[in-house]
């Protein structure tokens, strides 16, 4: 398995790894902060980034969060929740400690992808936006590309990409986020075989 | 997120002339960089790379680096085969382009050590032993034109965007050129939209300039759901600043007050680096109030996806805009007459309005020079699956896939057999080998059921069984209906139930025979385009192998039913 990280994500983070949050309001307040508006259409785009921005910084969209942002935009806290559901990026729920993503794209698919989504129902037990028991890692099929095609099937492990990866692989990956151990390094995984010229 | 802070030294620009001043004061800059004597090392940074490792190579080389040379933090090329890469340039010779590499490798590559992880020499003669890159197969038949600066110019850098000739449409739109000379060029330029229907950029224009409703706007489609393409992305993450341009010569020409680009929220780079881009060009009042002293007030809004495929069709983008559910409407009315805020709104792809500044440069004479009869300019492509190479290429229109396949990707990766390529995303059928060779613009491949798209191409070889493959292009669009229309809602899971029961080897002939009914009725019945091709992928596959779901029938394809899973 070609072990791909980005930059800062090599040392050994500590066990667990801090991906789950609350979301303490006052947070939620501050970052709305910024969002300004002179009349009523603008409120109304501006509900959609909102709730991505709270998405994005807790990891999930709270009912409170929710509430709060309808009242700073002028809106009902049902219409929110209509978007909420529509959107595949929000979550309504917390996410684990850890959160892989499963690239489920087409040409992660067609070299072979089915496995690794097959692996983490049947092996795991976990369907997509699930969380393990243990609440120590939340799994999202993306139907879209993560960008790295030539690394297909790609997964991503908080902000590490890894690939191509085997349905053995993918249980060996969780198997170590779920003991909290991600100190890949110690293993001597190493940048493994690369595409050719 | 919501602010990117713009670069403190720029300062606004009131008129004309001072416009001409900062624009010569970027090319002596530009100039000074790569005829000066330091020495230029460059590293090759988009989403692509980044999962390999090209944060630390562009982190290391700026600390081991950082007082010997010039440091900088470029996109991406497109060849993802070589990330990640670095440039250097050193005085008195032509970059050199390394890789693929790892952090490690820097100190050597710089000192010279290691002329084996050479590529090629970027834009010249072959230096020493190293060929020029011009020569690789990857870039010998591409004619980069919207991409021409991917790789080149730092993306969060207007002033190297502006060097490299960024806003010389829009400075001609704004003092040079009437919006019915504009137009003129685009339309005999007759660009057709790269969104995927290729509908002339230039009527839509004309429309959208006749509309007499206030205010207007202009909005970019950069939302790219389909699961297989990443041009858009990649071309806001190399050059932010010619979608700028584009939206912004649209808006002047249209006489717009506000344009938008709406990005797909998944690609956080590119959001960044657009952002970047639009706060640097506000600053020195490209946007705004009053530009340039012309009088024109054009403002500007980013709003991002939120992960739903159906936004990327226009109606339903705008309500996506609006802050609802995006669920596309019946038309007409025409988004033109009445879209955003049921106002006059021009929405055009990201790709389509990357080829403006050129057109409204070079003229629409130029342009139509390229390509073929019916589909003029370079068209982005992306190829995926057992390929040699990968990334993101630019071609002329015209080009046969063969030539694509196996010159610029380099054929099928080593052990491979190809079996058949996957176009249009999941809106066409499927190609075999005998059809590589039709050149391929917007109307060449409907005769045999492919088609152009967003320029996506999805290889499979033999690993791959059809049926399943059917099924996954099936159930995404089921996933991805927006549930607005019954036929669309209720036919896609009738599809992939018979598909299942097929795969599960419990299905009989008949089954073929419905799924042609089924899917006959979902075309003509649903409301939007992803209803009226949802089955189009399918068919295609029934056609071109039609053995291989005979087979299924007799044998099925799996031993064991899937547990349910929504996006499977
Ligand atoms: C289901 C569906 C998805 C679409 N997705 C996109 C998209 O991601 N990007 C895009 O530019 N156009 C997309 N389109 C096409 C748009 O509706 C529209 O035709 C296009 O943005 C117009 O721009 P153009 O004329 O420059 O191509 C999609 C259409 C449908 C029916
Ligand atoms: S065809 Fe499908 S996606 Fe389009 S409006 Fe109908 S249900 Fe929605
Ligand atoms: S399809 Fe999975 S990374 Fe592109």
């Amino acid at each position: 398995m070609a072990h791909a990280e980005s930059a800062h994500a090599v040392l050994p983070v500590p066990a667990p790894f801090t991906g789950r949050q609350d979301v303490d309001p006052e947070v939620v307040r501050e970052l709305l902060s910024h969002f300004t508006f002179d009349d009523y259409e603008e409120a109304q785009e501006l509900i959609l980034s909102a709730l991505q921005e709270v998405n994005e910084h807790f990891g999930w969209v709270s009912p409170e969060a929710a509430q709060i942002v309808a009242e700073h935009l002028n809106t009902t806290v049902n219409r929110v929740f209509g978007l909420l559901t529509f959107y595949a990026d929000f979550r309504t729920e917390p996410r684990g400690h850890h959160h892989m993503l499963i690239c489920h794209g087409m040409a992660c698919y067609v070299m072979g992808s089915q496995a690794l989504v097959q692996e983490m129902q049947g092996g795991f037990g976990i369907d997509d936006g699930e969380t393990t028991a243990d609440e120590q890692v939340s799994i999202q099929v993306v139907n879209g590309c993560l960008g790295v095609c030539d690394l297909a099937p790609v997964v991503k492990l908080d902000d590490e990409y890894f690939g191509p990866v085997t349905a053995e692989e993918l249980t060996s990956l969780l198997n170590r986020a779920i003991g909290g151990q991600r100190a890949m390094r110690e293993k001597g995984v190493s940048n493994g075989p690369r595409p050719t010229k | 997120m919501v602010h990117a802070r713009p670069s403190e030294h720029l300062t606004r620009l009131e008129t004309q002339a001072d416009y001409v001043a900062f624009r010569a004061q970027a090319q002596a800059r530009w100039k000074d960089l790569w005829e000066g004597s330091r020495t230029v090392v460059s590293v090759g940074v988009g989403s692509s790379s980044i999962a390999k490792g090209a944060l630390d190579v562009l982190d290391t080389c700026r600390a081991e680096l950082g007082n010997a040379a010039v440091v900088r933090e470029v996109s991406g090329n497109g060849a993802f085969w070589m990330e990640p890469w670095i440039e250097i340039r050193r005085p008195g010779e032509p970059p050199v382009v390394y890789g693929p590499l790892q952090a490690a490798d820097v100190t050597a590559v710089f000192n010279g050590e290691r002329d084996d992880l050479a590529v090629g020499v970027r834009n010249s003669e072959p230096l020493r032993n190293i060929p020029s890159l011009n020569e690789h197969p990857f870039f010998r038949d591409q004619l980069q034109i919207i991409s021409r600066n991917a790789g080149v110019i730092e993306p969060d850098s207007i002033e190297d965007a502006i060097a490299r000739g960024a806003y010389d449409g829009y400075f001609k739109v704004l003092f040079e050129m009437s919006a019915e000379e504009a137009i003129a060029e685009v339309t005999a330029a007759n660009v057709r939209g790269r969104g995927g229907g290729g509908f002339p950029a230039g009527i839509k224009w004309e429309s959208g300039r006749k509309a007499r409703v206030t205010p207007k706007f202009v909005v970019c489609n950069s939302h790219e759901g389909e699961p297989n393409v990443y041009k858009d992305r990649h071309l806001h993450e190399c050059d932010p600043h010619r979608i700028l341009e584009g939206i912004l010569i649209a808006c002047v020409v249209c006489g717009a007050e506000r344009g938008y680009n709406y990005i797909g929220g998944e690609y956080p780079l590119a959001i960044r680096r657009f952002r970047k881009a639009v706060a640097d060009a506000e600053r020195i009042g490209l946007i705004g109030k009053n530009i340039l002293g012309t009088g024109h007030d054009i403002a500007f809004r980013i709003r991002t996806g939120g992960g739903a495929y159906i936004c990327g069709e226009a109606s339903a983008m705008m309500f996506s805009v609006m802050g609802v559910r995006g669920q596309p409407r019946t038309k007409p009315p025409r988004s033109v007459e009445e879209g955003l805020w049921k106002r006059p709104t021009i929405a055009n792809n990201t790709e389509t309005l990357a080829n403006i500044p050129d057109i409204i440069v070079n003229g629409g004479e130029w342009y139509a020079g390229l390509g073929t009869e019916g589909s003029k300019g370079t068209k982005l492509m992306t190829v995926q699956g057992p390929l040699a190479r990968h990334g993101v290429v630019e071609v002329e229109m015209g080009m046969t896939l063969r030539k694509l396949f196996d010159d610029i990707y380099g054929g099928m990766a080593e052990g491979r057999t190809f079996k058949g390529v996957q176009t249009g995303g999941v809106s066409a059928g499927p190609l075999k080998d005998e059809h590589l060779d039709i050149p391929v613009d917007f109307d060449s491949l409907g005769d045999v059921g492919g088609m152009l798209g967003s320029g996506g191409w999805v290889i499979f070889d033999e690993s791959v069984n059809v049926v399943d493959f059917a099924r996954y292009l099936t159930a995404f669009n089921r996933y991805e209906s927006c549930s607005k229309c019954v036929p669309c809602r209720l036919g896609n899971p009738a599809l992939v139930e018979i598909l299942d029961r097929i795969r599960f080897g419990r299905g009989s002939m008949d089954d073929l025979t419905l799924i042609q009914r089924t899917s006959k009725h979902i075309i003509e019945l649903s409301l939007c385009g992803l209803g009226q091709v949802a089955p189009v992928p399918l068919i295609g596959m029934i056609e071109h192998f039609p053995e291989d779901f005979e087979h299924a029938v007799k044998y099925g394809t799996m031993t064991a039913p899937p547990l349910p899973l929504a996006a499977d």
